[in-house]
């Protein structure tokens, strides 16, 4: 760490070792910020940290970010009505105090379940947010239902674990439904990618369009959107009616092969190329490939989390590492063997879990027999909101949203604006301006991660504290020392290490033996040595216990789940199946004169996370305008050139967008990128209609309870059919 | 003369991720509207047989540099020690000539009208250091260095041209990809 001891270099700059929050407050990107009269003007890359110095565009655009004109800077108290987006200028305190009155007020009135709190994507801050409910009393933490979860809960299920591909010494890597380039390349899973091309290993890319990662792979599988469980259970199909599984691990570590072969006899590759649009001989194909070439190994995203076929396509995927073969051995799918660091004493309070409290759950992400599941229990995102609007089985009475933006991150935005209006109680708590901020009754304005040094953050084998790079530049404190404040404010301080953050740091790192005045002084963290690697560890990890209460293990009979008695028990189907999504050529082939078109949409992209980032103007220069990416046939066929607006209309709503011809691109399918609402005013760009006629894309696709979630995992569907037509 | 310092990229680990083109921006506090570094894809053929690539490019210090002879005012001036061209923004007249010349339309002109462009950054090599672009680089496609040590890279070739840059490249593709480098071709560019 050469620099930062340093610390002050001669140019008169100090340089603060610290992590990347671009993307949110977790163990991210090493990085060396940069201050100059007490300003942050600058971020380079930590060599030391597991990043190797690499950083993506949105981590040099952080003092733009952390500067903006958007930041909020001081808590709200809203004066007007819903949405006009009048409000009073109120204190920290006085903000706490406001929540913490109505909490008390309607537990005694509703009970404390009344209280729902929406999650964004796990962040560090996530078990403050359990701890709180477990002290409250509430089950009701609202998970995404399209976050990592979905895909764990499917490999853990059939695997027992859910394993990493073994990119370094393999043969044949299947880019399945990911995108390495765009997110979390600097961590070193694109370099692994192409480091293992340029020794001669084969790279097949399945997913829907020809992005940059994609256009380097050596074979492009063009897959529908939403299709992947077909694709799936057809290479099922070729693999075992050809013979090409590994007969001596199936007999010995599977269970039920005799009831999936007859069962995926129906999965024909004909059968999946009418589904997938992927051409039968390709399938058989990729099918025979993957199953040839040892060893072999998937890298697989999220994009499996976006249909309601979620769990299916990855109990299929699951399955065909294993009768491939390939499971924890070298260069296939690994259990990780973790490594020496002692993991941190936890805050979720997981100890206090009782059926009374699955049973309390308001609309549970996972089935109540499957809860808690891996994080905690949790409702799903979606379904607290629309909760407000059914009152079934109850109504939330208060939504807390932190960090997280209700009407562009979840579907069906018209009911979660309804809901919003509705609600009794909104709070938003966030570090900038949000697009439901107008709805909110307190307005809770928190630091960014470069105001904060804490909390110190634990990855893999890498430990290092938080460093502050500037003070805060509004009346507020982080997100952590939040819900300990409104902890002690509500009564449970006991709870809460009386308010003192140091001391929950300091609790949390006592597995460590030192205190986070100790960690600080490891300028780049500690970190420790890998455990040697074991390969076939199958009777250890087919026999880990589940989080249920019941602490069963996920493989009742110690071998890969190929027929699942235990979804069975719970009336689930015990073998994968294929499930429709709401709208698509196959499933609704009626409405396809309308709404001809399939429509899905990126969750990432080179410049932005999700619904954020669009403020900032290094990142907005990257990608200015919402686009609709369109084949070029089927623009031609419409009139449509490139950078035309164009109206696209599906049967749950209209999205307004710029027209981006794009070669890559499936003729049948159209894509966009979620999250778009936010202006830049430094580019003169103005903020969009977060419903009809603005961009975004969740306000298009169903959320018929019969058809738009996965049973298992209430995965959602971000698949629709849509009309496209050049605005007049 | 002496050394020449310049780029090499492999056109098939670069995957458009403009972390390049950001870190420059950041680094030199470049304004809105102005890129040292540009960042463009590039398609050839019919969906589903296509060929895509991303060229990320700067001024590429050339061999030859045209914006040097055709600048009047001697305010662009081209290295002995390590050929980087560089701009002395004082002496610059504003008038345009360099980017008249430049075949890869490399100067810019902000706000104050003054030609503006990469140099490489000299001050951090000077350190020791590689280029911001260079550094941050997540696939280490993007490299840097003496034109003789990057001639060292295996399969790499010289940017053909009449100014002589000091750019290697490599791609399986070239030669799908030279006719539609963004300077020779109007094409769909991302």
């Amino acid at each position: 760490m050469d620099r930062a001891v340093l610390s002050q270099d001669k140019s008169g700059e100090r340089i603060v070792p610290t992590f990347c929050a671009m993307c949110g407050p977790l163990a991210a990107c090493g990085i060396n910020a940069m201050v100059r009269d007490g300003r942050f003007v600058g971020v380079e890359g930590m060599r030391e940290a597991p990043n190797q110095g690499r950083l993506c565009p949105r981590a040099f655009a952080a003092p733009q970010w952390v500067y903006s004109p958007q930041r909020l800077t001081h808590p709200l108290r809203r004066v007007g009505q819903r949405g006009e987006g009048k409000f009073q200028r109120i204190g920290w305190d006085e903000a706490l105090d406001i929540i913490a009155n109505r909490l008390v007020q309607q537990k005694q009135e509703f009970g404390p379940e009344s209280l729902g709190i929406l999650a964004s994507a796990r962040r560090t801050y996530a078990d403050y947010m359990y701890r709180f409910l477990m002290a409250h009393g509430s089950p009701n933490y609202g998970h995404s239902g399209i976050c990592a979860q979905q895909k764990r809960f499917g490999f853990n299920y059939t695997l027992g674990m859910a394993p990493v591909p073994d990119l370094a010494r393999s043969n044949l890597i299947l880019v399945w439904g990911k995108q390495p380039a765009f997110s979390g390349a600097p961590g070193g899973q694109l370099k692994a990618i192409l480091d293992a091309q340029a020794r001669g290993a084969k790279v097949v890319s399945i997913k829907p369009s020809m992005e940059p990662d994609v256009a380097l792979a050596d074979m492009w599988v063009p897959i529908r959107p939403g299709t992947d469980a077909a694709l799936a259970l057809a290479m099922l199909n070729v693999v075992i009616n050809e013979n090409l599984y590994d007969a001596d691990f199936v007999s010995r570590w599977t269970y039920g092969f005799d009831r999936l072969e007859a069962h995926v006899q129906q999965y024909t590759p004909q059968w999946a190329a009418r589904i997938t649009g992927v051409p039968a001989e390709q399938i058989v194909q990729v099918a025979r490939l993957y199953a040839t070439t040892k060893p072999a190994c998937i890298l697989h995203g999220n994009g499996f989390e976006h249909a309601p076929g979620c769990t299916d396509a990855i109990r299929a995927v699951a399955i065909l590492m294993a009768i491939s073969g390939n499971l924890d051995r070298p260069g296939g799918d690994l259990f990780p063997a973790g490594s020496t660091m002692p993991a941190p004493r936890g805050v979720h309070l997981r100890e206090r879990y009782t059926p009374e409290w699955v049973d309390k759950l308001l609309g549970p992400e996972f089935p109540k027999p499957f809860q808690p599941n891996v994080e905690g229990t949790s409702s799903a995102y979606y379904r607290l909101l629309e909760s407000v609007l059914t009152e079934k089985p109850y109504p939330l009475r208060t939504i807390i949203a932190p960090g997280t933006q209700p009407v562009v991150s979840t579907r069906g935005s018209k009911n979660v604006m309804e809901a919003l209006k509705k609600v009794d109680f909104f709070v938003a708590i966030n570090v900038m301006q949000t697009a439901e901020m107008d709805y909110a009754d307190v307005v809770v304005p928190v630091a960014t991660m470069y105001e904060c040094d804490h909390p110190f953050e634990a990855q893999d084998r890498w430990i290092m504290a938080r460093n502050r790079v500037i003070e805060p530049l509004g009346d507020y404190k982080s997100d952590y020392e939040f819900w300990l404040d409104l902890g002690v404010k509500m009564g449970y301080g006991a709870d809460f290490w009386d308010g003192d953050i140091e001391a929950c740091m300091n609790y949390q790192l006592e597995p460590f033996g030192m205190t986070l005045e100790e960690l600080r002084r490891h300028p780049t963290g500690i970190v420790y040595d890998p455990r040697p690697m074991v390969y076939e560890k199958y009777a250890q990890v087919f026999n880990r216990p589940s989080p249920r209460l019941s602490k069963a293990p996920f493989l009742p009979q110690s071998k890969v789940a190929l027929y699942n008695t235990t979804l069975e028990e719970h009336g689930f189907n015990p073998l994968p199946e294929w499930r429709e999504p709401p709208e698509s050529p196959t499933a609704t082939p009626e409405l396809l004169e309308r709404y001809p078109l399939i429509l899905s949409d990126y969750h990432t992209s080179k410049a932005y996370n999700a619904s954020w980032l669009r403020n900032v103007p290094y990142l907005r220069e990257l990608l200015p305008h919402p686009t609709l990416q369109i084949h070029p046939d089927t623009a031609r066929a419409r009139g449509i050139s490139d950078g035309d607006w164009v109206r696209v209309e599906s049967p749950h709503g209209t999205m307004r967008i710029r027209a981006e011809i794009f070669p890559g691109m499936r003729p049948d399918t159209v894509m966009a990128l979620h999250g778009w609402w936010q202006g830049c005013a430094e580019l003169g760009l103005s903020d969009y209609p977060l419903l009809d006629g603005g961009a975004n894309t969740n306000n298009m696709y169903s959320v018929d309870p019969a058809k738009a979630y996965d049973p298992l995992v209430t995965a959602m569907s971000s698949q629709t059919l849509v009309q496209v037509s050049k605005e007049p | 003369m002496g050394k020449q310092v310049g780029f090499y990229l492999d056109l098939d680990r670069c995957v458009q991720c403009h972390a390049c083109e950001v870190a420059c921006k950041a680094r030199h506090g470049i304004e809105l509207g102005i890129t040292w570094r540009r960042v463009v894809g590039m398609w050839v053929g019919q969906y589903p047989d296509l060929v895509n690539r991303t060229i990320t490019f700067s001024c590429m210090h050339c061999g030859e540099p045209s914006c040097v002879d055709a600048c009047s005012s001697g305010a662009i001036t081209k290295r002995a020690e390590d050929g980087i061209v560089v701009v002395d923004r004082v002496e610059c007249i504003a008038c345009g000539a360099c980017a008249e010349a430049c075949p890869f339309g490399v100067p810019q002109f902000g706000q104050d009208g003054i030609m503006q462009k990469c140099d490489l950054c000299v001050d951090r090599l000077a350190q020791g250091r590689q280029p911001a672009c260079v550094e941050t680089c997540p696939s280490e496609a993007l490299r840097s260095g003496t034109m003789e040590e990057l001639s060292m890279v295996a399969q790499a070739r010289p940017l053909a041209g009449p100014t002589q840059p000091s750019m290697w490249v490599v791609s399986d593709k070239w030669s799908v990809l030279e006719p539609v480098l963004p300077w020779k071709s109007d094409h769909p560019a991302s």
